[in-house]
């Protein structure tokens, strides 16, 4: 059924345009520092008021980027996470509070809180933008650490793309990308078929750390200009993408292995009706529908079957209307209505999908009183049916101090909606231990039924606490200064600081008669992350540049830092007797280094050539809270600090092919316990075939 | 070891013996020493079940007295002869289900220098198997924790066991170790080499052989 949809949709568009002709080029592009993200309307970058990156699509084919994952490591103040797939922490913040957007449209399918970026395929992007701080004042949940935004485009320049990748482990990348065009309609296809083997950098264990894994995606966007002033546009998506499982769990010397499979789909249909009454007043209605599907089955070696499901609908109706009240004022207004249900192994019934609405209106002033200062404010309120409602207020500004001096200042509250697991999950782990977790939605009263069997041994008194979850909180604050002396250089430094508060962490609520442990999730985290970002370009000769950037970060919980302070935390001297910890052997949040650095070298020349080598270092970062004090201090396990190495050179002949070689972590480096997702060196060479000449309907 | 604990014996035995002339006058607390047991076995791993792939031992409880600072043969079990019992992560008191004595114990968070005095309004519990034991028993919530990850046993660090022992005398007891050589295991160790070098306590305490609460 699925793929005769696919099959469907690839078909369609070349019968519809058959008659292709060739034109020459009108459709120019916008400039590429063109931002949308950062207000939802369309901003020069150097009119933008908060902290913004931008990733042009040269960017991502020069480094020879495959997956988001490729590109968003090399991205200062970004890292990347190793848990249930790839996921992004933004300054400091986990990856559940970044919210990822495919042309403004949200994402879904998260495993405990993580996205898995390898999913989204790049051969069709035309840039990435990337908002730091605080964002829910316009997206809502999920944009308390910063935004994420893929952007393609119908309108894109090139009408037939192809490319062919090939590398270590049997890594095949295949993409085709095409696009037409008339005067009214822009149609743009993209294809990708990605696999590659398993591979394994511990040869000792028979568990591979990368299972092979096969993904194909497709994306198809349609622009239909009505008149000059009203268009449609719709979009969808597909991917899907099996992975091989060979599982190992041990508990209590036990150990099981089981074989199988994962799939995981996603598919996602978004409209659009944009039309522009006049110059100072344009509207957009906009329907958006996403599923995703992630499957797991598995057999154990004894024969016993495990299914495990997750199945996720997001449905959105959206209006925003943009209103220029005069050369000083802008306005946007919006509103919308979320329906949203999962359904999952692990709630008390697969069959039936846990529903939830929310509906929402926001609004955003931009108020420009002179040439050099433009200020912003913004606020969104947000009505949900189960949880608590959340206001989401932002202001910010920028002041053009002179031509060569801007300053950025954004203070704006985020705030991530608890989710489905955290308001449904029953789930009790019959591999490690019979541990129970319930979510807050239910857990009082399936805990007060098994109390009621004669069940329960202990209940905490937390578990009378239990009510329904508050969304978290975050403020955040950013200030960032950016000094441009002349074109050849810029440089930019930041200050940030986030507070977070109602993390909902799970915590302990009871215990069975047999002593397994109940979980369930309480408000209670307060943690704040701040540092500064460096980063500084400066374009050597015409052909070459050099960029480097630099990220220091500190983190902690806050309730910990207390408890430090109290003396109430202990570690162990040198001859392992205990003794009380020091504030200053704390090292705040896990997974986040002190350090990170970035320095790329970039060369790219009239005649088509281009190289670049980028070097980044990570410092050490906390793994594991080996001495069981629950706080991250200097006696617990950490992962080396370590650098990485890529290159990537490559020509584009004006007939249209290309060439490009790379590798990837040259160095060489391994570490198997902490980064999984990194192999160690790999080649790869990618041949391209674009026409560069427009098709005409 | 039992070179080092000799003199040990002679200065616990020479207390009682000055303890029990002074006994029935005004309790003088004479200051206790702390004293380290190293690489105490307790029912060692000593291979892998071919067909279930469970690591097995012999299954029997090592007994200590604190008192004599010594291991008490299994055939004085049924005895008040001993105050504690290691077997894996377990340890039992000598009192309620495990023992015939007075035995109870409670876990302090804390340094073990900061326990002077057992306070009066302190709860000792015992043993009351199977279902809960005075040295709670199980991953963070007594004396250690277990690393589903790495497979490995750490003990809390300001955890005392606050322990009374088959006599109704007070001993309290840091766990330090629960690897051979009192060192734990790298995470990167063999798995063959975390079972094997597994269950050896290193502990140290303080026994108050006047029966009184200060140590």
């Amino acid at each position: 059924m699925k793929f005769r949809l696919l099959f469907f949709l690839i078909i369609t568009p070349f019968c519809l345009f058959s008659q292709v002709v060739i034109v020459k080029d009108t459709l120019q592009l916008q400039g590429d520092s063109v931002v949308v993200t950062a207000t939802r309307s369309e901003r020069k970058l150097s009119n933008v008021t908060v902290p913004v990156t931008i990733i042009n699509a040269k960017s991502i084919q020069q480094i020879g980027a495959l997956r988001l994952t490729d590109i968003l490591k090399e991205q200062p103040g970004l890292s990347m996470t190793s848990g249930f797939g790839a996921g992004v922490q933004l300054q400091g913040l986990n990856p559940d509070y970044t919210i990822i957007l495919i042309n403004g449209e949200p994402l879904v399918g998260r495993t405990a809180g993580v996205l898995d970026l390898n999913r989204i395929a790049l051969g069709n992007v035309k840039k990435i933008e990337i908002v730091k701080g605080p964002s829910s004042s316009l997206y809502g949940s999920e944009a308390m650490a910063g935004v994420i935004n893929i952007i393609t485009d119908a309108t894109t320049k090139t009408p037939l793309q192809s490319s062919l990748r090939y590398g270590t482990y049997n890594t095949i990348d295949a993409g085709l990308n095409n696009t037409l065009a008339s005067t009214s309609i822009f149609y743009q296809g993209y294809y990708n078929y990605y696999s590659t083997d398993a591979y394994s950098i511990r040869p000792s264990s028979a568990s591979r750390v990368t299972t092979p894994i096969k993904r194909i995606a497709t994306n198809q966007q349609l622009k239909y200009n009505l008149n000059n002033n009203t268009n449609i546009i719709v979009g969808m998506r597909f991917t899907n993408e099996q992975i091989k499982n060979e599982l190992s769990i041990t508990n209590g010397g036990l150990t099981i292995n089981s074989n199988g499979e994962e799939k995981n789909t996603d598919y996602n249909i978004a409209s659009s009706l944009n039309h522009r009454f006049s110059n100072a007043l344009k509207t957009s209605f906009r329907s958006y529908i996403t599923q995703y599907n992630a499957t797991q089955t598995l057999l154990t070696i004894s024969g016993t079957p495990y299914t495990d499901i997750l199945d996720h609908v997001f449905n959105r109706l959206e209006n925003q209307t943009d209103w220029v009240v005069n050369k000083k004022l802008t306005a946007i207004v919006g509103g919308g209505a979320v329906m949203e249900g999962v359904k999952s192994s692990r709630y008390d019934s697969e069959k039936i999908r846990k529903t939830n609405t929310n509906q929402y209106a926001f609004s955003q002033w931009e108020w420009t009183p002179n040439a050099k200062l433009i200020l912003i404010g913004g606020i969104r309120f947000d009505h949900n049916q189960t949880y608590a409602s959340a206001w989401s207020p932002k202001a910010s500004m920028l002041y053009k101090i002179n031509k060569q001096h801007r300053i950025r200042l954004s203070v704006g509250q985020g705030f991530k909606a608890p989710d489905f697991r955290q308001l449904y999950l029953n789930f009790t782990n019959a591999a490690a231990g019979s541990y129970s977790v319930f979510g807050t939605a239910q857990a009082q009263k399936v805990i007060g039924q098994l109390n009621s069997l004669g069940q329960i041994g202990t209940l905490y008194n937390n578990f009378y606490q239990l009510k329904s979850l508050q969304p978290e909180y975050a403020t955040g604050t950013h200030v960032t200064w950016e000094f441009e002396p002349n074109a050849n250089n810029n440089f930019s430094f930041q200050l940030f600081r986030n507070d977070i508060r109602n993390l909902i962490e799970v915590q302990q609520v009871g215990a069975y008669i047999t002593g397994a442990q109940i979980y369930s999730y309480l408000n209670i985290g307060r943690a704040f992350t701040t540092g500064f970002e460096f980063e500084a370009k400066h374009q050597i000769s015409k052909e070459f540049s050099i960029s480097t950037a630099y990220q220091y970060l500190e983190t902690g919980d806050k309730d910990q830092l207390a408890q430090i302070k109290n003396g109430t935390v202990y570690t162990r001297d040198a001859n392992g007797l205990s003794r009380k910890l020091n504030v200053s052997e704390y090292v705040g949040l896990p997974n986040n280094s002190t350090h990170k650095a970035q320095l790329k070298f970039n060369y790219s020349n009239q005649n088509g050539l281009f190289g670049n080598i980028r070097a980044l270092y990570r410092s050490k970062w906390a793994v594991n809270n080996t001495n069981g004090n629950e706080v991250y201090d200097a006696g617990d396990s950490f992962a080396k600090g370590y650098i990485a190495i890529h290159l990537s050179i490559g020509k584009d002949y004006t007939n249209g092919i290309g060439f490009q070689f790379g590798c990837d972590n040259m160095l060489n480096y391994i570490d198997a316990l902490n980064l999984p997702n990194l192999p160690g060196r790999t080649f790869f060479a990618t041949l391209k075939i674009q026409k560069s000449k427009k098709y005409k309907l | 070891m039992r070179q080092i604990l000799k003199p040990f014996l002679l200065l616990l035995t020479l207390s009682s013996i000055l303890f029990s002339c002074t006994k029935d006058e005004t309790t003088v607390a004479l200051p206790v020493t702390a004293i380290t047991v190293s690489n105490l076995p307790a029912d060692t791993v000593l291979g892998i079940n071919a067909v279930t792939g469970m690591p097995f031992s012999a299954g029997k409880y090592t007994f200590y007295s604190l008192e004599r600072n010594a291991i008490v043969p299994n055939t004085d079990s049924a005895s008040t002869k001993w105050d504690l019992a290691f077997a894996g992560s377990k340890i039992l008191t000598n009192g309620g289900t495990s023992g015939t004595g007075l035995g109870g114990a409670f876990i302090y968070t804390g340094l073990f220098d900061d326990v002077k005095t057992i306070s009066n309004d302190s709860v000792f519990k015992t043993d009351n198997a199977p279902a809960s034991f005075a040295v709670t028993f199980g991953s963070g919530k007594g004396w250690y924790v277990y690393d589903q990850l790495t497979s490995l046993i750490t003990p809390l660090a300001g955890r005392v066991l606050v322990i009374r022992t088959a006599s109704g005398k007070y001993a309290k007891v840091e766990i330090i170790n629960y690897y051979k050589g009192g060192v734990t295991l790298p995470i990167t160790a063999s798995d063959s080499d975390k079972l094997s070098k597994q269950r050896y306590y290193t502990f140290r305490y303080a026994y108050q052989p006047n029966g009184s609460k200060t140590f």
